[in-house]
């Protein structure tokens, strides 16, 4: 669904990206992990629209969508959750979710919010307050929310594991997991959380300063000790 | 006491159309992060526009029309000479722009109608109110002055709070990049808030015209008021705007009445620094405006 | 300009007196200039002068320091206003022992700049661009619409006349017998204590220029009047035309002696031939007064060329050179001070402070990091613009020899800023630049509306026009400005 070919982004003289190529397949959960500073929200960036590749080439379903500006890119089809807390804390919660996917059909909209509210209850019960009133994991959830009022094809999750407890983290990661595997959708997470991620992707990919240095199954990835060591701190 | 009912009636459709002006400049603020100085400039001349038509044509509210349709226009224009300083994140530089434009927009009014005072006849009675056999300094001019006011406070409200394009807008200003991410044209959505903003000032302009007489330079210090109208209320509120627009009016009215017309600038002046001093954010705004 | 910075690199010191020997050459170019070309050049270089000092100051302001201000133009004001004051009401008082004159009001006017300069700047560091730049329209604004509050002290809405500081230093007073100096307050009285200033007309001045032949013999006979063109006693109404007594018909039983002689109109009443005027009393051809009224100084020829080239005599000013011009003496005023300030400002811009300036508005935090306070820094730039502001506004006191509230209206704030922007924001040559664009500019436009009959109000606001249609474009494409463009055209050319 989401190819990547040789993907090579700078950003004055730091070379952020060399030469990445990954496959992102419908369906199911595909990881990218490494240390700080690999390059993995760079990736994001620049699947997303934000920032331009020096090389390389983006297909979504064999179109070339390189170099498109992000909202373009989103109504498409391609959702970015970045990183950080992406909510707009001058907005309601349901402002926050409205935000997303204003290009569809009032009815499409209308079933994705019901979707969104269903995956995420607390969401609901606090629709008409600000999003400032949301705890950290509350506004993750939000903001998860807000990608899926675009109905996406391809839902990109930059570092969701950020400043939230494990157990939130592993909750959330699962969730889009089932959501992945219920609807088709392609999810391609990015984290430093390197085990949490791999338990729920099927996928693994290893990043290294802008390089990938290892994909395969999550699986055999996050059993293979001697990478773990030398990339993934753990 | 009947001074200061007197002083305050008197102020109240001026505030009204400061009111207006601040508003303009607020919508600007929040969709671009420049305050554009220069729209001051656009109200002026499409004053002069309307100013135009209502010769040819006998109609008030045909210049009215023709005055916010053009605000519309010039407001997008200007938009497009300032916005790539913006996106360079040159603050200095979009300034400068906004006054380059103010500079530009006098000196055509200039040269197009000539720098002479003119008369701008308002459509309906400027003479105060007869009630129980006094004149009052509120004329039915006044009252059209408040009433579209209110109109269009209420317009905006809607749009930005009910519609869908209103989210988008405050979106876009708020932040623009989990906007563009959400599929939001944001480009469009700033244009769009200069050309509300654009509509604004230029209804501000025709409703003050009638007050005093129109030239290249008449609003000048009518630009200061506004500014600080809007900087009171904080460059974010939209309620700071209106609410200090009036106040504003209202001040200036009651300092005009009891000392001399001459210390309003003074007086605004003095509310500035007092203002910038103390809380430079503004009373209803969250942003810090401070430098380091 | 690399090579002179590593030639000043090499000692503190002989970098003070390299910017001493370019601040001095360029005096002296612009002296002999000056000495050599025409009054009305002369004006023109007097007010590029004096726009160069006030933007030297924008330079550091909004160049350097990044903050955007328009409160130059009262900050002229100011400067402008305290040199008028103190030299019209000041001017018997001695300082340390010498009397007054320009000298003392510049520095005044410079003490002034400086107190405002750290008021404004007091409030104005703190604020951020629009801010800022808000706050400092206001006062552009409000500072002139003040001069309006205080007519007695400030002169109101007309302003102040000035007397321009001449040569031989000091003013005329009205108290002191002026030997040397004459007043001129626009043109009135030329006369103190009935003494006239200006000799009598010499007798050549009749002589070159002869009265019209058919003048020789005026009045010819017939157009003088005679006694019969005058009323006489035949004329006038006599006791025997009215009334008497006999014939009166009195209404209300009123007694006709009632009206008694004395009440009658007599022949005394009544004007006679001695009120009237005679041949005698009018004009002859001898003694034919002159009505020439040695008025003010535009009546005189004061530019010894044109005096050589037989459109009047030679006049000899009381005690004045003739060779005196006082554009010329303007111009030299207005240069001596831009180069002094533009000394100064050299050695601000190319020394630590004005890389203190420039860190602070690249990055402020990283400034204090490094122990620079920010809101010091700030404050600095705006007392430094704010002298040279009021220095400047000093000088253009002595070119307009006046001051009010018109000549500091917002309008110059904006010009300074434009001047700044097109000649390039961070660099002095640019605001020299400027400063003849500002010049230049409207005497082009001028010039051109002459050729091509433009109307009044297209001329008069064309320039401004295209002030702001350049500021505009210079800011979409050319940040630097002038001086800025060619450092980039420079840049890519050696690139290569």
């Amino acid at each position: 669904m989401l190819r990547v070919e040789g993907l090579s982004v700078s950003y004055g003289a730091v070379q952020a990206l060399s030469d990445v190529s990954l496959d992102v397949p419908p369906g199911r959960v595909t990881a990218v992990i490494g240390a700080n500073g690999a390059g993995k929200s760079t990736l994001m960036r620049s699947l997303a629209g934000l920032v331009k590749p020096q090389d390389g080439r983006v297909l979504f379903d064999d179109e070339d969508i390189t170099g498109r500006k992000p909202e373009d890119i989103a109504r498409m089809g391609i959702a970015l959750v970045p990183e950080g807390r992406s909510t707009i804390p001058d907005l309601t919660v349901e402002e926050n979710l409205k935000l997303g996917g204003m290009w569809r059909s009032h009815t499409q909209r209308g079933t994705s919010l019901t979707r969104v509210y269903a995956l995420f209850p607390v969401l609901g019960e606090r629709r008409s307050l600000g999003a400032d009133t949301l705890s950290g994991g509350e506004r993750q959830q939000l903001a998860i929310g807000r990608a899926l009022m675009c109905g996406p094809q391809v839902l990109l999750l930059d570092e969701p594991s950020l400043g939230l407890a494990p157990l939130i983290v592993t909750q959330i990661l699962e969730l889009v997991s089932q959501m992945a595997k219920d609807s088709g959708m392609a999810v391609l997470l990015v984290e430093q959380n390197a085990a949490t991620a791999l338990r729920v992707a099927k996928t693994g990919i290893v990043l290294n300063l802008g390089q990938i240095v290892k994909s395969g199954p999550a699986h055999d990835i996050a059993n293979d000790e001697e990478l773990r060591h030398a990339y993934l701190g753990y | 006491m009947t001074n200061f009912i007197d002083y305050f009636l008197g102020g109240v459709s001026t505030g009204a159309i400061i009111a207006l002006m601040a508003l303009a400049l607020v919508l600007v603020w929040r969709s671009t992060r420049v305050v554009n100085f220069a729209q001051l400039g656009q109200a002026m001349i499409t004053s002069f526009i309307a100013l135009t038509v209502r010769d040819a044509t006998g109609s008030w509210l045909l210049a009215l029309l023709v005055a916010m349709a053009s605000g519309l226009v010039v407001g997008v224009i200007v938009y497009f000479l300032v916005i790539r300083a913006v996106k360079r994140l040159d603050t200095s530089g979009a300034i400068i722009a906004t006054f380059g434009v103010l500079i530009a927009l006098q000196a055509l009014a200039g040269m197009v109608w000539g720098g002479d005072q003119k008369a701008f006849p308002p459509p309906i009675s400027n003479s105060g109110y007869e009630v129980f056999g006094r004149t009052w300094p509120f004329s039915p001019y006044d009252l059209l002055v408040v009433v579209m006011l209110i109109v269009l406070v209420l317009i905006m409200t809607i749009v930005f709070t009910r519609t869908s394009v209103g989210l988008a807008m405050r979106a876009s200003a708020f932040n623009p990049e989990v906007a563009r991410l959400s599929g939001v044209r944001v480009s469009r959505m700033l244009i769009l808030g200069w050309a509300i903003a654009g509509l604004v000032g230029a209804v501000a302009g025709v409703l003050v015209a009638p007050l005093s007489t129109l030239s290249p330079t008449s609003f000048d210090l009518f630009l200061v008021f506004a500014f600080t109208a809007a900087v009171i209320g904080g460059l974010d509120s939209l309620v700071g705007a209106v609410a200090f627009g009036i106040g504003t009016g209202l001040v200036i009215s009651l300092v005009s009445g009891y000392t001399d017309s001459g210390n309003a600038p003074v007086v605004a002046l003095l509310l500035l620094v007092l203002n910038l001093l103390f809380k430079p954010e503004g009373v209803f705004s969250h942003h810090k405006a401070r430098a380091v | 300009m690399s090579k002179l910075s590593s030639l000043t690199e090499r000692a503190p010191g002989s970098r003070l007196v390299t910017h001493a020997l370019i601040a001095l050459v360029i005096f002296g170019i612009l002296t002999w200039f000056n000495q050599i070309v025409d009054p009305l050049m002369s004006y023109y270089l007097a007010t590029a002068a004096m726009y160069a000092t006030a933007m030297f100051g924008m330079t550091i302001l909004v160049g350097l320091s990044g903050q955007v201000s328009l409160g130059n133009g009262a900050l002229m004001a100011v400067g402008g206003y305290v040199f008028a004051l103190t030299s019209l009401n000041w001017q018997t008082v001695p300082i340390l022992g010498t009397p007054w004159n320009a000298l003392w009001s510049m520095v005044f006017a410079g003490i002034g700049g400086v107190v405002f300069g750290l008021l404004i700047g007091g409030v104005a560091a703190r604020l951020r661009g629009p801010y800022l730049a808000g706050l400092t329209l206001g006062i552009a604004v409000g500072v002139p619409a003040i001069a309006n509050r205080f007519p007695g002290l400030l002169g109101g809405e007309n302003g102040l006349m000035l007397q321009v500081p001449y040569p031989a230093g000091g003013y005329a007073s009205i108290d002191d017998g002026f030997d040397e100096e004459f007043i001129d307050d626009g043109g009135g009285e030329s006369f103190v204590d009935d003494e006239p200033i200006y000799e009598e007309l010499p007798d050549e001045f009749f002589e070159e220029a002869p009265l019209d032949d058919s003048l020789e013999d005026p009045l010819a006979e017939e157009d003088m009047l005679t006694d019969d063109d005058f009323l006489s006693e035949d004329d006038f109404l006599t006791e025997d035309d009215f009334a008497t007594d006999e014939g009166f018909e009195s209404d209300a039983g009123s007694d006709p002696d009632s009206m008694a002689e004395e009440d009658m109109l007599t022949e005394d009443d009544f004007l006679s031939e001695d009120d009237f005027l005679t041949e005698d009393d009018f004009a002859t051809e001898e003694g034919f007064e002159s009505d020439i009224d040695p008025g003010g100084q535009e009546d005189f020829v004061d530019d010894p060329d044109l005096a050589d080239s037989g459109a009047g005599a030679d006049l000899d000013l009381a005690g004045v050179d003739s060779g005196f011009v006082i554009e010329q003496w303007q111009a030299s005023v207005a240069v001596a001070v831009a180069c002094i300030v533009g000394f100064l400002a050299l050695n601000l811009v190319r020394g630590r402070q004005g890389r203190v300036w420039q860190a602070v508005r690249d990055d402020p935090v990283a400034a204090a990091v490094s122990g620079i306070s920010p809101s010091g820094s700030k404050v600095s730039a705006f007392v430094v613009s704010s002298l040279f502001a009021a220095l400047a506004g000093a000088v253009f006191a002595q070119i307009l020899s006046y001051v009010g509230p018109g000549a500091f209206a917002l309008g110059l704030s904006l010009s300074l800023l434009v001047g700044i922007v097109l000649g390039g924001r961070n660099s002095l040559i640019g605001a020299m630049i400027g400063a003849v664009i500002l010049v230049w500019l409207p005497e082009f436009v001028l010039s051109l509306a002459a050729d091509r009959g433009w109307e009044d109000q297209v001329t008069n606001n064309a320039p401004n026009f295209i002030y702001g249609l350049l500021v505009v474009l210079v800011v979409l494409a050319a940040p630097g400005g002038l001086v800025g463009g060619v450092q980039d055209l420079v840049k890519r050319v050696t690139r290569r």
